[in-house]
Parts: C-alpha cells; sequence; structure tokens
C-alpha cells in the first residue's frame, strides 16, 4: 500500500507537469497571430524611449496580425494624466497602456485598472514567447493578489557616470563605497574647481529615484512597523549624504535638476560625476564625445550593501477593454523575445537574459567598453536590484513628494535633518493610515 | 393685411426663429454648465488612494482651511499675479508708446515686438529654461562676463518668483502693448492740439491727457492679464514643477497635482472652484473700475 502510495505520490506530480506541458504545447501550437485580423487597438504610450523605438517596428505588428495599431502618445506626466481621466470614466477608449509599477503599480492594481494577464500568459502565447524567460523580479514586482498586470518592457536603474580622465589627474580610483564617492567629490573639488564633482537628481517629485538606492544602500528602509522610519539614525544618515553631496558637490539650481539636465550637463563634460538612470547611456554618449572617457558602474555599496534600483516600464491591458485578448496580442508582440531583441540594440535593456546573452545584442555590446560596463551594471541591477522607489504604499505617488521635501529642504538649508525628518514623517504617517 | 395677420406672421416667425436656434443655444449652454455642475458635484466627493468614491459634504472645502499648501498657494499666485500685473502694464504702456511713435518700418518694428506672445507657451518655457539654467545657461554667462556674480534664477526659493514674472513679462507685455497702441490709435487728436497751443510738455501731455484717457484701455488689459495670471500653470509647469520646495507651487499647480498626481479629484476640484470664484471675483472688481474710468 505504501509503495503504491509512494508510486502515486511520484506519478502524480510528473503526470501534472506532462499534461501542463502538453496543454501549453497544444495552445502554442494553436496561437494564431491573425485570429483578431481586422481588429484596432488603442494603445496610450509615454513618448519616452522605449516607445519610440518600440513604434519604429508598429507596421511588423500590424502585417504580422492584420490589426492596426492606433497610438496615443503623451510625455509621462500627460500620458498618467489622460489614463486617470480614462479609468475614472471606465472608458474603454485605451486598450493597451504603459505603465510604471514601482510608482502607480499598488495604486493602479487597487483601483481595478488593470486586467489580469495570467490567463491569457498561460492560454494564449505564440511557442517562441519564452514567458519563464522574463526577469520573474520584474514580474513579481508587477504582481498584486497573484493577478499579473503588466509584462516588463525594459530593465533600467540609477548608475554612476563617471569621467575617468578626471579620476586619473586627480589621482582618484574608482570608488567602492559611498565614503568614497564623497571623498572622490571632494578631491575633485579642490583639484578641477571648474567642474561640477557630482551631480544627480534634486528635483521634488523625480529624486526619490536616485535618493532610494542610497537609502538602501546605506542600509535605511522607508518604513518600520508600519510608520515612517525617515528619521531613524540610518534614514537620517542617508538624508545627509545625498543631500550633501548635491548642496555641496553639486551644479548651482541642483534642486530643478531632473534628467535631462543631469544629462546634459555630463554629456557637455561640465561634471564628473553623475548619478543618473542607465537608460540615459544612449542621451549622455550623444555627440561621442564622453565614449572614451566614461565608465558606469552601479552606485557603490555602504553599510546596507549594495541593493541597486531596478524597475522597469510594463505594457498593461486596461480593465475596461473591450477586446482584453487582442490587446493581449499587442502586449505579447512587444514583449517577445524578437521585439525585444530588437529593441535591445537600440539601447534598450532587455527584461530577458536569453536575450541579454544573444549573439547579436553581445556583438552590439562589444563595439564599445562603456556599453559593456552598462550591461555588467544591469546584471548587477537584475541580480540585487530592488523596485522599492518611494513608500510600499498605495499612495506611493503621493509619498514622493515628502521625500524630496526633505531632500530639497536639507539641500537648500531650509531645515535641519531633524526638522526635515521629523515633519516629512508626520505628513507621510497621515498618508500611510490613509486607506 | 391686416393688423392682426401682421403680428401673426411676426409672432410665428419669432417662434421659427426660436426653435431653429434652440439646439445650438441648448449645446452651447450645456457644454458650458455640464463642466461646472460635475466639478461642483466633484468638489463634494471624496476619492480613496484606490479612487473609491463617497459623499464627503463639505469636507473638502473645510480641509482648505487648515492645509498649509492651499494658503501657501495662494501667497504664491497673488504674488506672481501682482509683481507680473505690474510689470506687463509699464512694460507694455511703454512698449506701446514706442511702437506708436516709431517712423522707419513701423509694420516690421511691431510683428517683432509683438512675437513673443504668439510663441507657445511651453516653447517660452523650454527656451529660457535653457537660458537660466545656472550651469550651462546664456543668462550667467553673460552676467559673470561682465563681472557680475551668477544668480540660482529659478533654482532659487528667493528669485523664482521674480524671475517667472520676468518670463511672463516677456512674452505678454506685447500683448498688453498691442491693446494699448489700439486706444492709442483711437484717442482724439484734437485734444493733443490745445495741449500743444497751450505749451503743455510731452511728459505732462502724457500725464494729464495720454494715461487718463487711455485708463479704459489699460482696465481692460488689467482684466485680461488678470484672468490668464491668476490661473498661471503652463511656464511655472514647464520650468519649477511647483519647485524650489513649494516657492512656485501657484493654486493651479497645486490643484492639478492634488488631482491628476496624488488621484484626489475631489480636494482638487474643491481648490480648483476656490480659484475660479477668485478669478470671477477680481474680473467683476475689474469690470465695476472700468465703468468708473470710461469717457
Amino acid at each position: 500500500m505504501k509503495a503504491r502510495m509512494l508510486a502515486a505520490g511520484m506519478v502524480l506530480p510528473i503526470l501534472a507537469v506532462t499534461v501542463t506541458v502538453a496543454v501549453s504545447a497544444a495552445h502554442a501550437a494553436d496561437f494564431d497571430w491573425k485570429k483578431f485580423q481586422g481588429k484596432t487597438i488603442n494603445f496610450l504610450a509615454n513618448n519616452n524611449p522605449i516607445s519610440q523605438a518600440l513604434l519604429t517596428h508598429k507596421a511588423d505588428f500590424e502585417k504580422l496580425t492584420g490589426m492596426t495599431l492606433k497610438v496615443d502618445g503623451y510625455q509621462e506626466q500627460q500620458m498618467r494624466q489622460r489614463l486617470v481621466t480614462v479609468m475614472n470614466a471606465h472608458s474603454d477608449e485605451v486598450d493597451v497602456f504603459m505603465t510604471l509599477p514601482s510608482r502607480e503599480g499598488p495604486q493602479f492594481a487597487a483601483s481595478g485598472w488593470y486586467a489580469d494577464l495570467t490567463p491569457m500568459t498561460k492560454n494564449a502565447v505564440a511557442g517562441d514567447y519564452d514567458y519563464p524567460g522574463l526577469s520573474q523580479a520584474l514580474l513579481k514586482a508587477a504582481t498584486y493578489d497573484g493577478k499579473l498586470t503588466s509584462m516588463p518592457m525594459n530593465i533600467e536603474g540609477p548608475v554612476l557616470y563617471y569621467r575617468t580622465d578626471i579620476f586619473k589627474k586627480c589621482g582618484i580610483n574608482e570608488p567602492k563605497t559611498i565614503a568614497d564617492v564623497e571623498a572622490a567629490a571632494k578631491k575633485i573639488k579642490l583639484c578641477d574647481p571648474g567642474i561640477t564633482p557630482f551631480v544627480s537628481r534634486g528635483l521634488k517629485p523625480a529624486l526619490p529615484y536616485t535618493f532610494s538606492n542610497l537609502l538602501h544602500n546605506m542600509g535605511g528602509s522607508y518604513m518600520e512597523n508600519g510608520k515612517s522610519a525617515l528619521c531613524s539614525p540610518k534614514d537620517k544618515q542617508a538624508l545627509e549624504t545625498y543631500s550633501g553631496l548635491l548642496r555641496d558637490y553639486g551644479p548651482p539650481g541642483v534642486v530643478n535638476y531632473s534628467f535631462p539636465q543631469i544629462s546634459a550637463l555630463y554629456r557637455a563634460g561640465r561634471a564628473a560625476m553623475a548619478f543618473e538612470a542607465s537608460n540615459e547611456l544612449r542621451t549622455v554618449m550623444e555627440g561621442g564625445e564622453r565614449l572614451k572617457d566614461t565608465t558606469l558602474i552601479p552606485f557603490p555599496a555602504g553599510d546596507g550593501g549594495q541593493v541597486p534600483t531596478a524597475i522597469g516600464w510594463g505594457m498593461a491591458v486596461s480593465a475596461y477593454s473591450k477586446q482584453p485578448e487582442a490587446a493581449w496580442y499587442f502586449v505579447q508582440w512587444a514583449t517577445s523575445p524578437a521585439v525585444q531583441k530588437l529593441l535591445a540594440v537600440q539601447g534598450i535593456a532587455p527584461p530577458r537574459s536569453s536575450v541579454a546573452k544573444d549573439p547579436g545584442y553581445r556583438k552590439w555590446i562589444d563595439e564599445q567598453p562603456v556599453r559593456k560596463e552598462w550591461q555588467a551594471a544591469l546584471d548587477v541591477l537584475a541580480a540585487k536590484g530592488s523596485s522599492e522607489v518611494g513608500y510600499p504604499i498605495v499612495a506611493n505617488p503621493e509619498s514622493r513628494e515628502f521625500i524630496g521635501q526633505a531632500v530639497q529642504d536639507l539641500i537648500l538649508k531650509q531645515k535641519t535633518v531633524d526638522q526635515a525628518c521629523a515633519d516629512a514623517d508626520k505628513a507621510l504617517d497621515a498618508l500611510i493610515a490613509k486607506k | 393685411m391686416s393688423d392682426a395677420a401682421v403680428t401673426l406672421t411676426k409672432d410665428r416667425q419669432k417662434l421659427e426663429l426660436t426653435a431653429l436656434s434652440a439646439p445650438a443655444v441648448l449645446f452651447t449652454v450645456g457644454m458650458i454648465a455640464f463642466p461646472v455642475i460635475y466639478t461642483v458635484w466633484l468638489s463634494f466627493q471624496s476619492f480613496s488612494s484606490t479612487g473609491q468614491q463617497s459623499f464627503a459634504g463639505v469636507a473638502n472645502y473645510t480641509r482648505l482651511v487648515s492645509d498649509h499648501e492651499f494658503w501657501n498657494g495662494l501667497w504664491v499666485t497673488f504674488a506672481l499675479y501682482v509683481l507680473s500685473l505690474v510689470l506687463q502694464l509699464f512694460f507694455g504702456i511703454w512698449l506701446a508708446l514706442v511702437l506708436f511713435h516709431a517712423k522707419r518700418l513701423p509694420g516690421i518694428v511691431r510683428s517683432l515686438f509683438i512675437s513673443p506672445f504668439m510663441m507657445p507657451p511651453v516653447v517660452a518655457g523650454m527656451m529660457w529654461l535653457v537660458i537660466l539654467d545656472p550651469s550651462l545657461g546664456a543668462a550667467n554667462y553673460i552676467l559673470t562676463s561682465l563681472g557680475l556674480p551668477p544668480s540660482d534664477w529659478l533654482a532659487s526659493p528667493t528669485w523664482v518668483i521674480p524671475t517667472i514674472a520676468l518670463i511672463d513679462t516677456w512674452q505678454w507685455a506685447p500683448y498688453v502693448a498691442l491693446i494699448v497702441l489700439g486706444g492709442l490709435q483711437s484717442l482724439p487728436p484734437s485734444v493733443y492740439e490745445a495741449a500743444q497751443i497751450d505749451g503743455a510738455s510731452p511728459f505732462k501731455t502724457f500725464q494729464r491727457i495720454t494715461l487718463p484717457l487711455l485708463l479704459p484701455t489699460i482696465v481692460t488689459a488689467t482684466i485680461l492679464r488678470s484672468v490668464d495670471l491668476l490661473r498661471f500653470f503652463d511656464i511655472i509647469y514647464i520650468t519649477t514643477q511647483g519647485g524650489p520646495g513649494n516657492a512656485s507651487n501657484t493654486l493651479n499647480i497645486y490643484g492639478f497635482r492634488v488631482g491628476f498626481e496624488f488621484f484626489n479629484i475631489g480636494y482638487a476640484a474643491a481648490l480648483m472652484l476656490t480659484l475660479t470664484a477668485i478669478v470671477f471675483g477680481a474680473v467683476l472688481a475689474f469690470n465695476r473700475l472700468r465703468n468708473a474710468v470710461a469717457w
């Protein structure tokens, strides 16, 4: 009896896996790209480098599926504004939209704006889609209450770009720790007063993207026991370090700096270190002047080790779409290995290891040393990254406002660190308590 | 035709005209009324972070009283309004006088001077953002070349309001000038001839004749600019997004962020209706002034 049970216990899982694989294979074999021929998909896009690269292949999608893709493209904030209007009206005007799970994921999921993609990834996938090949960390970050809300389009995070020629001139080695970054900035200020030693985000709503990386590296966390923890010793230290780097070694007017200003300053050769998004590589290297004198690394470790911020844009199907299956075909095409290979050589870091290892992509990477360093940094982001940018609460976007305010208060010397963190904690605790 | 028949025909014509124009009138009224009524309704609703909606009574309005950001927004809105309006009226009137007396190529000179307000505000904002960049911008380059200290411009909590006011003045003073120029061209020449005979100096002529006669035109320009300035949004959003800190966070910017970034549509509606009431109040006050100075 025991032996029979053991045999059954061993056989049943194998049978289950075999059946699942067989069913999946059957679904894949049944898959027909032309199933929704003649339909029109409305895509609300953020007009960023990812969608720009993707939409250069729009005709391929239309040819493959016989569907028409209608694109409604806006800048990031305007796209969200349009989305909020459409979703609050429960309108089916948008079938597919771009989303940043690390920012609006909890909020949009709780509002019921995302269609659940889980059944689609099981029942309607082409044979070469390779769902398991997608970054599991990013898929997890886009899953709320067991529902998969978006498919990853890229992987990105802040990295440190620095000038090897200036480091060499000033006798500085590659920074290994946050203290090294501070020391390097101090030395550059004395050694080459004409250059900005360090630049990163100082604009209030934008800075949590880079600050979160430093906070986590220093061993800090946004919340402890359900309360805001910006006044904890590690968080206060992170606030002081980040604001100190920008105040003492950053460019004048850094409180208005986000990615366009940072990339422009570094590209113009006016900054020695820039802590900015990995997907700014193409912009930073425009003109080719920085190709030979730049090295790129994940932000150096602190007391908490190296916990880089790793996020990615995702593609979601609207819960109010009247044609979610057809919409899923577009999402599937856009996040397929074949398309992500095309995007990768346009500088969009792939959220798939198979694409990252693809010979065509490797050849593109090997063409320039800085691309190799970029990929190496992205590998660290993929392996160790945290997608926590701002507070892990539904009101995440609003929480970024208060983090930004605390940092700006310190940059502008308007408050002491104790005042700044206490004011922020008070506002953030109220936000956390809000349903 | 008898009188009764004429009256009947006239009544019928009236009825026909009313019936024909009714759909257009109803559509127009509906288009204006619906968004206003909807916004009023929204302002009595509470939206949770997840979009759950419930009736909130006057809670959104009572929250205004204790909201520090609202009072800061009100202060920033008024500071920017007063400074920009004064600068635009001063430079607008001055520019109008220059254009009025321009003898050479008046058409080209006028087109050149009024061109800034034809530029989309987003483009103007981007352009000034680049010019005023403290590190890479032309403004600080010029200042330092002249041996003057550089400024943080839009990044300084102290200077951000004057800087935005200057950008807006650059763009909209020509618009004020155009209105005032129209007023100048319509002034009766006889009073100037009389002043000349009496031996009035150019300054006295301006002070005693031109300015008083221009007052209704200036008030009209003030009303038009007041409506725009109290709702100031585009250039601030492009250049500072309300920062540094909250130093340029006008009511309009604050309301936008509350509604579209933090998804609190109910409170945003209350903020925007309060701003609308302020704009209406200002327009009514200036309209009374215009009637008082009409000649």
